[in-house]
């Protein structure tokens, strides 16, 4: 079996659902829809690059861009009003602009992709992928990276900490009661059980005598 | 020798995950009946034929379809899900050379696998069309984030003493201890996120009886038989994992290694399926309390944990 043909037939279908994949994205009528288009081009931009031996950035491109996609889908559902996204809808907009910027980038990608001189550096033979990508990513710059992960790690937290209060009057299991109209008062907008028709009591304490 | 090597490397571990894909979901479908009868609750049918009967009856049953669903998706979701829990399982080691997918990756694969499940309930629940299943698509994907980083935080964990990502040398690592015993908290913490993944027992709010089936509730005949082998399949693909990172993989005495991890897999899915019939469902506000607020520390203090005894 000649390993070197069946990667060269797999880069060239896995290139072309990419490409056929991202425009689908533009094509189709959904935000949803839209995104798991996305997601599945960048699926097999993430096999190539296992193909090239980048193993770990290959991978990582799975459930990043899973999780990244599915966040998006969600988000564009709730922002944009469209029911749960099933709606048809138009995907694209300022359409001389976008095609402008389309062509220029198509230039200017398959430009450099045509001039570039690219390194030919055969992989050596005890290359350790995950090892090298990591000395790469964190050999001077350790503290920046772990730094920076952390405070991200510390900021998503603390936001669902902080939003992980139940009810609109604080936590379920202890009753929803609105808060008082003064500091310490009775909970506002309350049915009266009693009979002091019309007059704002202030007792302060519970107002079943 | 290329025949032997072929029929080491490709065909007898492709043999083991087929194996695990229908026996593994057969006996995880047996012992949950089994957990179900030892906590009384009455069976019409013997736990053997129970899963047997069900399969054929959803086999010839009409496939129900709503208005307007995305085609696509409603056909495919079960389907990708079933092939993820098969990605999931062919990284499973079964000895020291039936490998089926020896990537240097193989646990950041793993993660993918949970990161991508996610999409792929999200797609059975949306395209329906439907209001409940869209609400048990919203739901699971408002709780996966917490379920995939404590599963993620657990397994750099167990990446630590291997100093290296492949599942195989996580194996190697554990020749004199295993990961069960070094870090304490890692495999309950890993059991109960895979039940949340799976969303079963006590996590079963995706599919769950207050949304009257959630992801599922339109979907019936062979594609419901699919979804659901997927979503079995997927809990065997877990323990699989889970056999091989704490519990040492194919190492044991006396047994061959293969046999050592499905008996390895067949102890993790008696402890799940007691599990999931031992706590009741919890709402899903509790959950996420009960993930960000417990559970995600204890991962924390788990990696920590790993940490420490790796430097030492």
């Amino acid at each position: 079996m000649n390993t070197s043909v069946v990667v060269d037939v797999a880069f060239w279908l896995l290139a072309v659902f990419a490409v056929y994949t991202g425009w689908r994205v533009f094509r189709t009528d959904s935000m949803v829809r839209a995104s798991f288009f996305l997601l599945l081009s960048f699926i097999a931009v993430g096999v190539i690059m296992l193909l090239l031996s980048a193993v770990y950035l290959g991978v990582a491109m799975f459930f990043m861009m899973g999780v990244e996609m599915m966040v998006m889908a969600l988000f564009m559902v709730m922002f944009m009003m469209n029911p749960a996204g099933l709606n048809p809808m138009m995907m694209v907009h300022q359409h001389r602009l976008s095609i402008g910027a389309g062509i220029a980038s198509f230039v200017i990608l398959a430009a450099m992709a045509l001039l570039a001189g690219f390194p030919q550096r055969p992989l050596p033979d005890d290359l350790e992928p995950v090892v090298a990508l990591g000395n790469e990513l964190l050999g001077d710059s350790m503290l920046i990276f772990e730094s920076a992960g952390v405070v991200l790690l510390a900021t998503m937290i603390g936001v669902v900490v902080l939003s992980s209060q139940r009810g609109r009057f604080g936590s379920a299991e202890h009753g929803s009661m609105p808060p008082g109209l003064e500091p310490g008062g009775d909970p506002a907008g309350m049915p009266d059980d009693d009979e002091e028709a019309g007059g704002h009591h202030h007792h302060g304490h519970h107002h079943c005598h | 020798m290329a025949a032997s090597v072929m029929l080491e490397q490709l065909v007898w571990p492709l043999a083991m995950v087929f194996a695990a894909l229908g026996g593994g979901v057969y006996l995880w479908a047996v012992l949950d009946g089994l957990a179900a009868r030892s906590f009384g609750l009455p069976r019409a049918q013997s736990v053997w034929q129970r899963p047997l009967s069900r399969g054929a009856w959803l086999l010839i049953q009409q496939s129900n379809n709503t208005e307007a669903p995305d085609r696509w998706g409603w056909r495919l979701a079960p389907a990708l899900y079933l092939a993820l829990a098969a990605v999931g399982l062919a990284l499973v080691p079964w000895s020291r050379d039936w490998v089926a997918t020896d990537l240097a990756t193989s646990l950041v694969l793993w993660g993918s696998v949970e990161a991508l499940a996610t999409v792929v309930i999200f797609l059975q629940g949306w395209s329906a069309n439907s209001h409940f299943a869209l609400m048990g698509a919203y739901r699971y994907v408002a709780l996966g984030l917490s379920y995939i980083l404590i599963s993620m935080f657990v397994l750099i964990g167990v990446a630590l003493p291997a100093e290296s990502l492949a599942i195989t040398r996580i194996v190697a690592s554990q020749q004199d201890v295993w990961n069960v015993v070094r870090q304490p908290l890692g495999l309950p913490l890993f059991l109960l996120v895979g039940l949340a993944l799976t969303f079963r027992g006590p996590f079963n709010l995706a599919d769950s009886q207050d949304l009257a089936g959630g992801t599922s509730v339109e979907v019936s005949g062979p594609p419901r038989l699919v979804w659901e082998l997927a979503r079995s399949a997927m809990l065997v693909a877990f323990s699989g994992i889970a056999a091989t990172v704490f519990l040492g993989g194919w190492l044991g005495p006396w047994l061959p290694g293969p046999l050592w991890v499905m008996l390895k897999m067949l102890a993790i899915l008696a402890v799940q399926a007691w599990l999931g019939r031992w706590f009741a469902v919890i709402t899903p506000s509790r959950c996420l309390s009960l993930m960000w607020l417990i559970l995600l520390p204890l991962a924390f203090i788990d990696l920590i944990w790993a940490g420490v005894v790796a430097l030492l």
